[in-house]
């Protein structure tokens, strides 16, 4: 393995790699904030919301990725104005994943016991107190691994971005193989790289998980 | 303190509640009896609007129910309830389990619902289990827990739904004793249950209930020396029997 490539093009595998760290870092708070909203109209007694709430996860999740970024990318320019492939491909992420985490946490909510919500409104807490004191702590417990899964996902799925000039790592590592014509050597750095963002995070959630498991 | 008139309820085709007509006074002990299914935890749930009334009248302390204007958080403030599986929040500890509605609903501070939660674990007989989580409870002590929770709203009602059968039978005495003891105090207690001995000698009245209808209800010593439907006999010798 020729590790010239690694230290000659460093400054561009590291621009690639911040891009990278940028967009899934932005995606993954965008989708997390968008996927709970959505989650929750799925589960409100109010039917527009949830009938909102389940159109939504089921259009977004059922196209592919690629095809939710094109939208993005493609789209402005029919309303007259551009979105650049950073913007784009980030959007596009947050949104794809953000059906997904609404569903690991509808899944999550659902699977806190209903005698839970009936002790809680019966001695008097409101369905907000309840949510936030009662329903979500346990819930939380519940979501932890398959968000930590659809984080994972949303890091891999960032390379996305290399189709509409995302300047992520994956771009990069494109124009690095083909001024090198090594190409199998630079893919194996790049695969370094995405290893570096989620092996640790893998960890972590793992941790995460088992310190409240011990909890209760 | 609570009146039922004419209560109906429908879930769907499903006629649960029939013509219900029930007062309670002030410091009464209801038990209601009666077969599965026969609606009388539906019931109780009424009071709490846990269920909702299909039509008929609900009024618990001079508070409709099922209007819309009724702030029902405050109404259930006056209404301690306890259930069949206990529903201590498992993420809690048992302290926190009691101090959670009296710190949120009725805006104590932190150390004055401590204070009361400790009195009543102490009366329940379990305070030494105040920095446990409810998982290394027995179901005894779950339940005693989930009674003193109700109590430290001090609430003018307590609503009690099958509160023992969930328990190993040597537990059981146990979470009937506070029981007794709440009743002996004047607590407005309705009890749905199906402990006959706690029905006989705690009960002010005893209610029977069968397909959604109030069959029959009397003093204890009438209701099973003497019951008069031929429905309630027939229950009474199945569940007396051994």
């Amino acid at each position: 393995m020729d590790f010239s490539i690694l230290t000659d093009y460093f400054s561009l595998y590291l621009e690639g790699f911040w891009g990278t760290v940028l967009s899934s870092v932005l995606a993954l708070i965008g989708s997390f904030v968008l996927g709970a909203i959505i989650a929750v109209f799925r589960i409100t007694p109010v039917k527009g919301l949830r009938w909102f709430g389940t159109g939504y996860v089921e259009f977004v999740r059922n196209i592919p990725l690629l095809l939710v970024v094109y939208v993005f990318y493609y789209g402005p320019s029919a309303l007259g104005f551009t979105l650049d492939g950073f913007t784009a491909g980030t959007i596009g992420l947050a949104v794809y994943t953000s059906a997904f985490i609404a569903e690991a946490i509808r899944a999550g909510i659902m699977a806190v016991p209903k005698g839970q919500m009936e002790a809680a409104r019966s001695s008097g807490l409101s369905y907000i107190q309840t949510m936030t004191n009662v329903i979500l702590p346990q819930a939380i417990k519940l979501v932890i691994p398959p968000l930590g899964n659809q984080f994972i996902n949303l890091i891999k799925n960032s390379s996305v971005l290399t189709i509409v000039a995302g300047f992520d790592l994956m771009y990069f590592a494109d124009s690095i193989s083909t001024e090198t014509y090594r190409t199998f050597d630079t893919y194996i750095f790049v695969a370094v790289f995405y290893l570096v963002l989620t092996v640790p995070l893998s960890y972590g959630v793992r941790v995460w998980e088992r310190r409240l498991q011990r909890k209760y | 303190m609570i009146d039922f008139h004419q209560v109906e309820k429908h879930y769907g085709h499903f006629h649960v509640l029939k013509n219900i007509d029930l007062h309670v006074s002030e410091g009464e002990v209801v038990v209601v009896v009666g077969p599965s299914g026969s609606g009388k935890s539906t019931m109780l749930r009424c009071i709490n609007r846990l269920e909702t009334i299909t039509s008929g009248g609900l009024t618990v302390d001079g508070i409709t129910v099922n209007e819309r204007k009724t702030d029902i958080n405050k109404l259930r403030k006056e209404i301690g309830m306890v259930f069949q599986h206990f529903n201590l929040y498992p993420h809690k500890k048992v302290i926190d389990n009691i101090t959670l509605a009296p710190v949120k609903v009725l805006g104590q501070s932190k150390a004055e619902a401590e204070k009361t939660a400790m009195y009543y674990l102490e009366k329940v007989g379990i305070a030494d289990k105040a920095q446990s989580y409810p998982s290394q409870l027995s179901g005894g002590q779950q339940q005693r827990v989930a009674i003193a929770r109700g109590l430290a709203m001090k609430p003018k009602i307590m609503l009690f739904d099958e509160p023992t059968s969930a328990l190993d039978p040597e537990m059981v005495g146990e979470v009937l004793d506070v029981m007794r003891a709440l009743a002996r105090e004047g607590m407005t207690m309705v009890v749905v249950t199906h402990e006959m001995g706690f029905a006989k000698e705690v009960a002010d009245r005893v209610i029977f209930m069968d397909q959604g209808q109030i069959v029959e209800e009397a003093a204890p010593a009438e209701f099973f020396a003497s019951p008069k439907e031929e429905r309630t006999r027939t229950f009474l010798s199945r569940v007396l029997s051994h």
